[in-house]
C-alpha cells in the first residue's frame, strides 16, 4: 500500500437546524488519501462533501471521528499546537468562488505573499514580490496581474491567483472545493490542465470535490461517492465508471450529460430517491479497492 | 437534539428580560448614589442650605440615606417588589403618581412622532425608490441630508424664534395653556412644534434605510421574474419588494423606539414640555433618587422589550430566517 | 411568416466607468413557432443580455443601440414599458438561472402563480384562478399541489423551485419562453429532469423556447437549433446536428474539443488559448482571431460575414470564403467516449 497522507476515520458532523431538527451532514465517513493521488469526492448539493473538506482543513469541528494528517490527529488541540506550522503550511484550500474567497482590497501580489509573511517563510527567490511574480508565471499569468485587484481579474485569472497562493507554501495536500464549477467551459479546461500539470510536477495530493462527473473521471485516480453524508461507494476511477454497483452511483453516472445530440437524447436516467435510502449497512469490498455500502440501499 | 416548545422559548425571553432589568436597577442605583450632589436640596429646596448639622442628620436618617448603599438598595428592592417605589423628594408624593401625571404627555408626543416617522419614512422611501436617481429622488435626498445635519435643539430654537416670537402663531412651551388642560385643539397647537422637531430629526434616517433596502430588493432576481410575468412596475415594487422589506423594517422600528424616545427627551427639555423627559432631567439634576430609579427602569424596560420584540418580529415574519438559515449553515458553515 | 421572433442587427451597450461596453453587437436571428433555439456561449458573451433586451428587462445602465425586434409580426423595437407589460407573460416570459433567488421569498408560491394568471385575465373568478394554479403545478410535475400552494419558496428544493418558476412563466400561455441557464444551478440528476420537462411542456403547448446556456450537454439534450455566440456576436448557427457533427467555426471547434467528457484520461485537455476580449473596446476584425489557431490575415482587419453552409447552417469565419485554404475540421462526427 502506498504511503497514506490523510486518514479520515469515522468522521461525523451534525448541524442543528433551527430549533427542532438536526442534519447529519457527514455520517461516519472513513477514507484514506495516499501521497501523490488525486482523490475525487462527488455527490449532489447537500451531500456533505464541502463539510467533509472543512473538517479536514480544521475549519469545521467534527461531531465525532478523527482526521489524521501525516499521523497527526488534527482535532486534538495538543497535537495541533505542536504541529501548527506544518499543518497550516502543508495543507492548502482552494474555494469554488474565488470572487468571494479573495480579499477584494488586496492585490494579487499581496494575496500570494500573505501566507509566506504569516508563517515567516523566507521567499526562495529573494523578495516576496519576486516570489509572487514567479508563482503567477508558474500558474500561467502575466506579471502584469501582480498589482491588480481581484475585481479587475476574470474568473479564470482569479482562480489561478487562488491556486498560486496555495502553491507558494509548497503544500502536500491541496483541498479543492469545486474549483472549476463557476468557470466557463474553455477556462475550465485550462484550469483542469493546470491542476494536472502541477500535480505531476510537484507530486502533491489533491482532494478534489466536484459534482461534475465528467471532470472527475478525467482528472482523478480514485473516487468516493457521498449520498446525504454517507459514503456509498469508493473505487478506482475506471472501475467506478465501468462497473458502478450502488444504485446512487448508477443514478449519478446516468445523469452525466453527453455533448452529442444523438447519444444524449437516447440517454435514459436511472432514478434514485436519496431521501428514502437506507443508510445502515457497511462498506464491503466487491473487487480490489472497490468498496460499496452493503446491507442498505437495496444492492 | 433539544426540542423546544414555544412556551419554553417565551419563558426564556421573559427570564432574560427580568434579569436585564435587575442588573439595570442595581447599576442605576449605585451610580446615582455615587454621583456628587445633595438629595436634600430637592426635598427642602433652598432651605436645605440653612439646616443645622443635627437637622440634616435627622432628615437623612428619616429618608434612609445614611445606610451603606447596598442596604439602601435591598430596602428599595423589597419595596419595589411590593409595588412601593418610594416617594419623590421634590414632589413629596408617590413616584408612580408623579410619573403617571406626566407619562400621558410623553406618550402623546412620542407615540404621534413614532407613528408619523414610521409612515412618513416608508412613504418617502417608496417615493425615492420609485423615482430612483431622477429629480424627485435627488431632491428628497438632498433636503433630507441637510435637515438631518441640523441639531435638534438648534432647529427647535429657530422654529420658536420664527413661529412663536416673530409670527406669534404657535406657543413656544408647555403642553397646554394654563387653565385649558382638557381642550384638544389647545393641546394640538402645543404639540406642533415639538412634534415637527422630533419627526424631522428622525424621518430621513429611516427613509434612507427604506430606500436602500428597497433598491437592494429591486435589483434581485425575483423582480425580473415578476416583471417577466407581466406585472406592472407598481405592483412589483409595492406587492413584492415592499413586502420583502417590511419584516426588516418592522424589527428596525422596534429597535428604534428608544432612539426616538431619547429624541423626545431632548425636545421636551427645549420646549419645557411637561413629559418624562423633563422629569428625568430634573430628577437626575436634583438627586431625586426614587424618581430617577423608576424613570430609568421604565425607559430601560422599553429599550429591552423593544429589542426582544424586534427579534421576535424578525424571526416570525421572514421565512428566510429560521429554518432556511439552518440549511444554508449546513451547506456552508 | 412562421417566424415568431425576428431580431435584426440588434446592438446593446452598457455604460461603465471605463466607457461604453458593447455587450451585443449587430446580432440577427429568428425563432420559429414551436422550436427550441439554444444560444451557447461563455459568460460575458452577451447571451443573457440579448434575451433581456428583447423583453426590455435590461438594467438602467444599458440601452439598445440599434436594430429591430419583430415579435409575432409586430415591431416592438420602440415599445415603452407600458406596452411591454402587456406583452410580457402573454407573448413571452422567462425562466431564470437561480431558482433560489428567482421567487419572492415572502410570498406563498400559490399566490405568486395566481398573480401571473391574473395579470392577463383580471376578470377570472377566484375558483377559476385556483383551478388554473393547480393545473399549472400539475403541468410542471409537482404532486400534491393543493398542499403545496400555501408554502413559501424556502420549503422547496432547487428542482421544485425551478418547476414553480416554470409554472409562473407558463401561466399566461406565452408563445415564447426565454430560459436563461435554467439548469446551471441545479444538481446533475435534477438537470436532465428539468430539461425533459421543458421539452415535454414545450412540445405539448407548442411554445417556442430560447435556451441560453454555456453547457453543450444541455444543448445536445434539448435544442432544435443552435446559435453560438462569442464576444457579443453570433458566430455560427445551425441545427443541433449540424453544430455537433459538422461545425465550421473555429470557436465551435474549440468549445467541443475542450470538453472533459470527450477527452481520454492521461491526455491533456484541449484548451482555447487566451481569454475572451474585453468588449469595452472590441478588437478590429474577428474578435476571435487572436485565440484562433486557424486565423487568416484578413481576420485581423475585417469581421467576417455570415457564410452559408447549408439552408439552415451559417458561420462567420473567413475559412468558408472560397479563397481561403481548405482546413480539415479537428472535430465533428460526434462523440468518441
Amino acid at each position: 500500500m502506498a504511503d497514506i497522507l490523510l486518514d479520515i476515520q469515522h468522521l461525523t458532523r451534525r448541524f442543528r437546524l433551527g430549533r427542532t431538527a438536526s442534519l447529519l451532514a457527514v455520517d461516519d465517513l472513513s477514507l484514506q488519501i495516499h501521497r501523490g493521488e488525486i482523490f475525487g469526492l462527488v455527490g449532489e448539493s447537500g451531500s456533505g462533501k464541502s463539510t467533509a473538506a472543512r473538517c479536514v482543513m480544521n475549519i469545521c469541528r467534527p461531531s465525532a471521528g478523527k482526521v489524521l494528517y501525516r499521523g497527526v490527529d488534527i482535532w486534538n488541540p495538543r497535537e495541533f499546537r505542536a504541529n501548527r506550522t506544518m499543518l497550516q503550511t502543508s495543507r492548502q484550500l482552494i474555494f469554488q468562488d474565488s470572487a468571494s474567497s479573495l480579499d477584494p482590497r488586496m492585490t494579487a501580489a499581496e494575496i500570494i505573499a500573505e501566507p509566506m509573511e504569516i508563517h515567516r517563510v523566507r521567499p526562495p527567490r529573494g523578495s516576496l514580490r519576486e516570489e509572487a511574480a514567479f508563482q503567477l508565471r508558474y500558474v500561467g499569468l502575466e506579471p502584469g496581474c501582480l498589482d491588480k485587484y481581484p475585481g479587475q481579474l476574470s474568473g479564470g485569472q482569479r482562480q489561478r491567483v487562488a491556486i498560486a497562493r496555495a502553491l507558494c507554501m509548497e503544500p502536500e495536500l491541496l483541498v479543492a472545493d469545486e474549483p472549476i464549477a463557476s468557470l466557463d467551459v474553455s477556462i475550465q479546461a485550462q484550469i483542469i490542465n493546470l491542476f494536472q500539470h502541477l500535480q505531476a510536477e510537484h507530486g502533491f495530493s489533491i482532494l478534489f470535490i466536484a459534482h461534475d462527473l465528467a471532470v472527475v473521471r478525467y482528472l482523478c485516480s480514485r473516487v468516493g461517492v457521498l449520498c446525504r453524508g454517507r459514503l456509498v461507494e469508493l473505487a478506482p476511477t475506471g472501475e467506478l465508471f465501468d462497473n458502478p454497483v450502488h444504485p446512487y452511483t448508477r443514478s449519478l453516472l446516468s445523469a452525466i450529460p453527453i455533448p452529442d445530440p444523438r447519444l444524449e437524447r437516447a440517454r435514459v436516467l436511472t432514478p434514485f430517491e436519496p431521501d428514502g435510502f437506507d443508510r445502515a449497512g457497511e462498506l464491503a469490498e466487491v473487487s480490489p479497492g472497490h468498496l460499496v455500502l452493503q446491507g442498505g440501499g437495496g444492492v | 437534539m433539544t426540542r423546544k416548545n414555544p412556551l419554553f422559548y417565551y419563558a426564556r425571553k421573559l427570564a432574560l428580560f427580568l434579569l436585564s432589568v435587575f442588573v439595570l436597577s442595581a447599576a442605576v442605583f449605585y451610580i446615582s448614589r455615587l454621583a456628587p450632589g445633595d438629595p436634600l436640596v430637592s426635598y427642602y429646596g433652598d432651605r436645605a442650605e440653612k439646616l443645622t448639622v443635627q437637622e440634616r442628620q435627622r432628615a437623612e436618617e428619616r429618608l434612609g440615606l445614611r445606610d451603606p448603599i447596598h442596604v439602601q438598595y435591598v430596602r428599595w428592592l423589597e419595596g419595589a417588589l411590593r409595588g412601593d417605589f418610594g416617594i419623590s423628594y421634590k414632589y413629596k408624593m408617590d413616584v408612580t403618581e408623579v410619573i403617571a401625571g406626566r407619562a400621558g404627555n410623553t406618550l402623546i408626543l412620542g407615540g404621534t412622532a413614532f407613528a408619523l416617522i414610521f409612515a412618513g419614512a416608508l412613504a418617502l422611501g417608496v417615493v425615492c425608490a420609485w423615482y430612483e436617481d431622477r429629480w424627485p429622488d435627488r431632491l428628497l435626498c438632498r433636503v433630507g441630508t441637510i435637515i438631518s445635519c441640523v441639531p435638534e435643539f438648534w432647529l427647535s430654537l429657530v422654529l420658536i424664534l420664527v413661529f412663536s416670537v416673530s409670527l406669534r402663531w404657535l406657543p413656544s412651551s408647555g403642553a397646554y395653556s394654563i387653565g385649558s388642560a382638557g381642550s384638544v385643539p389647545d393641546r394640538l397647537v402645543h404639540l406642533i412644534l415639538p412634534l415637527t422637531v422630533t419627526v424631522l430629526g428622525h424621518l430621513w434616517y429611516y427613509a434612507y434605510l427604506v430606500r436602500s433596502k428597497l433598491l437592494e430588493e429591486v435589483r434581485s432576481d425575483y423582480v425580473l421574474l415578476a416583471k417577466s410575468k407581466g406585472l406592472t412596475r407598481r405592483s412589483v415594487l409595492l406587492g413584492h419588494c415592499l413586502r420583502s422589506t417590511i419584516p426588516t423594517y418592522l424589527s428596525l422600528m422596534a429597535i428604534s423606539v428608544p432612539h426616538i424616545l431619547g429624541g423626545t427627551y431632548i425636545v421636551e427639555a427645549v420646549f419645557s414640555y411637561p413629559g418624562l423627559g423633563t422629569l428625568s432631567y430634573e430628577s437626575a439634576r436634583y438627586q431625586d433618587y426614587n424618581l430617577l430609579m423608576l424613570l430609568c427602569l421604565l425607559s430601560g424596560s422599553v429599550v429591552i422589550l423593544c429589542s426582544i420584540l424586534a427579534r421576535i418580529i424578525g424571526e416570525r415574519m421572514d421565512p428566510r430566517l429560521g429554518e432556511a438559515e439552518g440549511w444554508e449553515a449546513a451547506e456552508y458553515e | 411568416m412562421s417566424d415568431l421572433l425576428e431580431v435584426k442587427n440588434l446592438s446593446v451597450s452598457f455604460r461603465t466607468p471605463q466607457g461604453e461596453l458593447e455587450a451585443v453587437r449587430d446580432v440577427s436571428f429568428s425563432v420559429r413557432a414551436g422550436e427550441v433555439l439554444a444560444i451557447v456561449g461563455e459568460s460575458g458573451c452577451g447571451k443573457s443580455v440579448l434575451c433581456r433586451s428583447i423583453m426590455k428587462l435590461l438594467p438602467r445602465d444599458a440601452w439598445i443601440k440599434g436594430g429591430t425586434v419583430l415579435a409575432d409580426g409586430t415591431d416592438i423595437t420602440a415599445f415603452g414599458q407600458r406596452e411591454m407589460e402587456r406583452l410580457r407573460g402573454r407573448l413571452f416570459s422567462m425562466v431564470l438561472q437561480d431558482p433560489m433567488t428567482a421567487l419572492t421569498p415572502t410570498i406563498p408560491i400559490g399566490k405568486q402563480i395566481a398573480e401571473a394568471v391574473r395579470v392577463h385575465q383580471p376578470r377570472l373568478s377566484r375558483q377559476a384562478v385556483r383551478r388554473r394554479v393547480l393545473e399549472l403545478l400539475e403541468l410542471v410535475g409537482i404532486d400534491r399541489p393543493e398542499d403545496r400552494c400555501g408554502l413559501c419558496p424556502h420549503s422547496f428544493s432547487g428542482g421544485l423551485r425551478q418547476r414553480v418558476v416554470m409554472s409562473i412563466a407558463l401561466a399566461s400561455g406565452p408563445k415564447l419562453l426565454f430560459a436563461d441557464e435554467p439548469t446551471t444551478a441545479l444538481d446533475v440528476t435534477v438537470q436532465a429532469q428539468i430539461l425533459d420537462l421543458l421539452r415535454d411542456v414545450q412540445a405539448r403547448l407548442g411554445t417556442a423556447a430560447v435556451l441560453v446556456t454555456h453547457d453543450l450537454g444541455v444543448v445536445a439534450r434539448a435544442a432544435d437549433r443552435v446559435a453560438v455566440m462569442y464576444a457579443g456576436k453570433i458566430v455560427e448557427t445551425g441545427t443541433v446536428e449540424e453544430i455537433f457533427y459538422d461545425p465550421r467555426h473555429p470557436y465551435t471547434w474549440g468549445l467541443l474539443r475542450s470538453l472533459p467528457a470527450r477527452a481520454r484520461q492521461g491526455e491533456p485537455l484541449y484548451t482555447i488559448p487566451g481569454m475572451p476580449p474585453a468588449l469595452i473596446d472590441p478588437p478590429m476584425g474577428d474578435a476571435f482571431a487572436c485565440r484562433n489557431e486557424y486565423a487568416l490575415a484578413i481576420d485581423y482587419q475585417q469581421a467576417p460575414p455570415m457564410f452559408p453552409v447549408s439552408d439552415t447552417h451559417f458561420a462567420a469565419t473567413w475559412l468558408l470564403d472560397p479563397r481561403a485554404p481548405r482546413i480539415a475540421p479537428p472535430v465533428g462526427g460526434g462523440f468518441h467516449g
